[in-house]
C-alpha cells in the first residue's frame, strides 16, 4: 500500500489529463500513418514520416529550432545576472523588479506586434541609429532572410529572461542570508558572494528554468515566430520552425497527416528531453 | 481509370432515421407550425477587405422573410479550415464564404460543396460571374458576390513630377523600365509596397506569371508536372523583378512592411506604383482627390495572357451538408435581386458581382473607368487560384520575397518551384489526379 501511495496521489491529474489529451494524443498518432483528407483517410504506413523527413524545408526548421536553442545560455546568463543585482536591493529595486517583469506580463502578440513596427527597416530603431551616424548598423531587422531568425531570438531573449529574473529572485529571496552575510563580514566581494554561495544553492532552479528554455525554444515560438515572420515563417523561408510547419501542414496546405507526423516527432522529443531531465535529477540527487 | 469521389457523402443510419423522424413529425403538425420560416446559417468573409459588407449582410438578412438567417463573419486564417471541419463533422453552414479557385475547389472534391446548377436560377447563376474557376465536372459551385480587379496602383502626381505622361502610363516593358528610371531620378521610390506578410509575393506572381501563359489551365501543367518552371519561360518574371531589384527601382522597405501599407505608399506619394485592388480605389482615389490611376502591369512575356486586366472573383455557396439547400438556394437569388445589388454598392460603395447591377448608379469615377475597362470580355482571372496551398507557401510567396529581397535570383526561384511542385505532387498523388480532370474543366 505504501508504494501504491504516491501514485494514488497523482492518479486523479493523470486522469485529468489523459481526458483532456489522451484521445487528441491517439487520434494523432492515427491520423500520423493515414493520408487524412477531411476527417478520415487510408492506411499509408510510415509514408507521412517519410515524406517529411525528405523535405529540406523540414530540416531547416528544425536548424531553425536548434539555432533558436543558442539563446538559452545567454537567457540564463542574463536572466540570473538581473536577479543577482537585485537581490542587492539597490535603490528602488522593486520598481525596476516590476519593468523588468513587465515583458513577461504582456501577451507575445501585442509585444511582437510593437517590436516589428520598431524594426522596420525606416522604423523608429533604424531611424535613431542614421540620426546617430550609425547607419551601417541600421540593418533590415524582419526583412533579411540572414537577420529575421536573429531579431525574434532577441524578442524571445528579451521577453523569457523576465520569467528567469523573477524564478531567480524568488529562489534568492529564499535563501539563508546569514550565510551571505558571513561571506560579507569576511571580506568577500559581491562575485565571490555570487559564484562560491549564491550559483550553487541555485542549482534546482537554474535546471528547472534551463529544461523550460529548452522545451519554449523546440516547441512554444509559434507566437513570436508568426507575427515577426509575416504569419508565414518568412521572409522566404527563414524564420520557419517546426510549430509552424505544422500549423501550415494542418491549416494551409489540408495535410492533417503530415502535421499529425510531424507532431508525433516533436512529442517524442519533448518526452524524451523530459526523461533526461529526470534522469538527470535523480542521478544528482542520489 | 479515375477514382471515384466522394462527391455526394454517403447517408448515414442516423441521419435516415432523423429525416424520416422529422418527416413524420411535420406530417402529424397542424399546417401552420409544418410551414414554419426555414433557418440558415450563413459563414462568410469579406468585411476586412470591403468595409461595409457587414453593413451589406445584416441589412439584407432583416429584409429577407422566406428564411431566418443567422450570420457569421469569420477570421481570415480560418475561412477554409473552419468550413471544412464544420463539414467533415457533418455540420457545416448552410451558406458559405468560398475563395475562388483551389479554395474552394478542395472542398468541392472533397464532398462538402454542392452543385448550383439545377438548384438556382441558371440566369442568375450565370449572370452573377462565378468564373470558371468555379467549375468541375460541368457543374459550378459558387456565385460570384464581387469582383476583385487587380491592377498596378500609381499616384499621377508623381508621375508628372518625374515628367512622365500621367494619363498614358507605360504598357510594354521596356517604358516600364524607362518610366522607373525616371522616377528615380526625381527621387521618387518608383515600384514595390509591402512583401513582409507574402501578399505582395503572390500578387507579383498574380500579374507577372500570367504574361507567360496561354491558358490557365497552363499553370495547372506546371504543378502536375507536364511543364517545369525550370524552364526558363516558367520563371521569367521572377528574373523580370530581380531585374527590378537590381536596378534598384524597388522601394527600400519593400522587405520589412506589410502589403496593405505598402499600397498606402501610393496614395501618400511616397511611392509611385504597387500593385492593387479595386476595393481599396474609392479611398484612395477620394484620398488624393482623384489623383491614382489604374494601370495593367507592362507587358514583357509572350503568353496569350500578357498584357490583360485581371479580374478574381469572391463568392458564395452551399454546403452539401445543409439540411436546407432550396432555401439557402433562394437567399443566394434574393443577394442577386437587382435590389440587393443597388444595396451592395450603397452600403460598400463597391461593385457586385452581377452583370445585372445597373452600372449606371457608379458615381465616383475612377470606379466608373474601372467597370468600363476591366469588365470586359478580354479579362483574365487570378491564375494563384489554381496553386495548390503546399505551392503556395513553399514557393509562390517565399520565391517572391527573397528575389525582392535581393538573396534569390529568378532562376533559384524556379528551381525552388520545380522541387516545391514536385514536393506538393508526391504528397498529393489523389489530388494531382483532380487536378489533370481540372485542367479540362478549365479548357472549356
Amino acid at each position: 500500500m505504501t508504494r501504491l501511495k504516491p501514485y494514488l496521489y497523482v492518479a486523479p491529474l493523470v486522469l485529468l489529463l489523459g481526458f483532456v489529451f489522451g484521445t487528441s494524443l491517439v487520434r494523432m498518432f492515427e491520423f500520423s500513418f493515414k493520408m487524412i483528407r477531411g476527417v478520415d483517410g487510408p492506411w499509408i504506413g510510415w509514408r507521412n514520416y517519410r515524406l517529411v523527413l525528405n523535405q529540406p524545408l523540414f530540416w531547416e526548421s528544425v536548424g531553425h529550432n536548434l539555432q533558436l536553442l543558442l539563446a538559452i545560455p545567454i537567457l540564463i546568463g542574463l536572466s540570473l545576472l538581473t536577479a543577482l543585482l537585485l537581490y542587492e536591493r539597490l535603490r528602488g529595486w522593486t520598481l525596476w523588479r516590476a519593468v523588468l517583469f513587465l515583458p513577461y506580463v504582456l501577451a507575445i502578440p501585442i509585444i511582437a506586434v510593437v517590436m516589428k513596427q520598431m524594426f522596420q527597416f525606416n522604423g523608429p530603431v533604424n531611424e535613431v541609429l542614421r540620426w546617430l551616424s550609425l547607419d551601417f548598423m541600421a540593418l533590415d531587422w524582419i526583412g533579411s532572410p540572414d537577420i529575421a531568425l536573429w531579431t525574434v531570438m532577441g524578442l524571445i531573449v528579451w521577453r523569457e529572461a523576465a520569467l528567469g529574473t523573477i524564478l531567480f529572485l524568488a529562489r534568492l529571496l529564499s535563501l539563508d542570508e546569514s550565510l551571505v552575510e558571513a561571506a560579507r563580514i569576511e571580506g568577500a566581494n559581491w562575485w565571490q558572494r555570487a559564484w562560491h554561495i549564491l550559483i550553487p544553492q541555485m542549482r534546482g532552479v537554474i535546471e528547472f528554468f534551463s529544461v523550460i528554455c529548452v522545451i519554449t525554444m523546440l516547441s512554444a515560438v509559434f507566437a513570436y515566430v508568426y507575427i515577426l515572420g509575416g504569419g508565414r515563417g518568412g521572409p522566404g523561408t527563414s524564420t520557419m520552425v517546426i510549430e509552424l510547419y505544422i500549423y501550415n501542414a494542418l491549416t494551409r496546405q489540408s495535410l492533417p497527416g503530415i502535421a499529425a507526423a510531424v507532431s508525433v516527432m516533436l512529442f517524442v522529443v519533448s518526452l524524451g528531453l523530459i526523461y533526461l531531465l529526470f534522469v538527470v535529477r535523480r542521478r544528482q540527487d542520489d | 481509370m479515375r477514382r471515384t469521389l466522394p462527391l455526394l457523402p454517403q447517408m448515414r443510419r442516423r441521419d435516415v432515421l432523423l429525416g424520416m423522424g422529422a418527416a413524420g413529425a411535420a406530417s402529424a403538425l397542424p399546417r401552420h407550425l409544418a410551414a414554419q420560416t426555414p433557418s440558415l446559417t450563413m459563414w462568410w468573409w469579406g468585411e476586412q477587405e470591403l468595409p461595409g459588407l457587414q453593413a451589406f449582410v445584416e441589412e439584407s438578412i432583416a429584409g429577407y422573410d422566406a428564411a431566418q438567417v443567422s450570420s457569421m463573419l469569420q477570421d481570415t486564417s480560418v475561412v477554409i479550415s473552419q468550413f471544412q471541419t464544420a463539414a467533415a463533422a457533418g455540420s457545416p453552414p448552410d451558406l458559405q464564404y468560398l475563395w475562388n479557385g483551389i479554395y474552394h475547389m478542395e472542398s468541392v472534391w472533397f464532398g462538402y460543396v454542392k452543385a448550383l446548377n439545377g438548384l438556382m436560377d441558371e440566369g442568375i447563376l450565370r449572370d452573377s460571374n462565378p468564373t470558371v474557376l468555379s467549375n468541375f465536372r460541368g457543374n459550378t459551385y459558387r456565385t460570384g458576390w464581387y469582383p476583385l480587379p487587380m491592377f498596378i496602383l500609381y499616384n499621377k502626381d508623381l508621375f508628372d513630377r518625374a515628367g512622365l505622361d500621367a494619363d498614358a502610363p507605360p504598357l510594354v516593358w521596356e517604358d516600364f523600365l524607362d518610366a522607373c528610371d525616371k522616377l528615380k531620378s526625381a527621387g521618387i521610390a518608383p515600384f514595390g509596397g509591402g512583401a513582409q506578410d507574402g501578399y505582395w509575393a503572390e500578387w507579383y506572381v498574380t500579374h507577372a506569371f500570367a504574361q507567360t501563359i496561354d491558358t490557365v489551365g497552363e499553370a495547372v501543367e506546371l504543378f502536375i508536372g507536364d511543364k517545369d518552371f525550370r524552364d526558363p519561360r516558367y520563371h521569367e518574371h521572377w528574373t523580370r523583378l530581380q531585374e527590378l531589384r537590381e536596378l534598384g527601382f524597388l522601394n527600400d522597405e519593400i522587405s520589412s512592411i506589410e502589403l496593405y501599407p505598402g499600397i498606402d505608399l501610393v496614395p501618400a506619394g511616397r511611392l509611385a506604383m504597387s500593385m492593387s485592388i479595386g476595393t481599396r480605389l474609392l479611398e484612395d482615389s477620394n484620398a488624393t482627390g482623384g489623383r491614382v490611376g489604374a494601370m495593367v502591369l507592362p507587358t514583357f512575356g509572350q503568353g496569350a495572357l500578357a498584357g490583360r486586366p485581371i479580374v478574381d472573383m469572391q463568392g458564395l455557396g452551399i454546403a452539401e451538408g445543409s439540411s436546407e439547400p432550396e432555401a439557402a438556394a433562394a437567399f443566394l437569388e434574393y443577394l442577386n435581386s437587382p435590389e440587393r445589388l443597388e444595396a451592395f454598392y450603397r452600403l460598400t460603395g463597391w461593385l457586385p458581382a452581377s452583370n445585372r447591377f445597373d452600372a449606371s448608379l457608379i458615381e465616383n469615377e475612377a470606379v466608373a473607368g474601372m467597370w468600363r475597362s476591366w469588365n470586359t470580355d478580354n479579362q483574365i482571372t487570378n491564375v494563384t487560384n489554381l496553386m495548390p496551398g503546399q505551392f503556395y507557401e513553399q514557393a509562390a510567396i517565399p520565391t517572391g520575397q527573397q528575389v525582392a529581397q535581393g538573396s534569390m535570383t529568378g532562376e533559384e526561384a524556379g528551381d525552388l518551384a520545380a522541387r516545391v511542385a514536385q514536393e506538393w505532387r508526391d504528397f498529393n498523388p489523389d489530388l494531382v489526379e483532380l487536378y489533370q480532370e481540372w485542367v479540362e474543366d478549365l479548357s472549356v
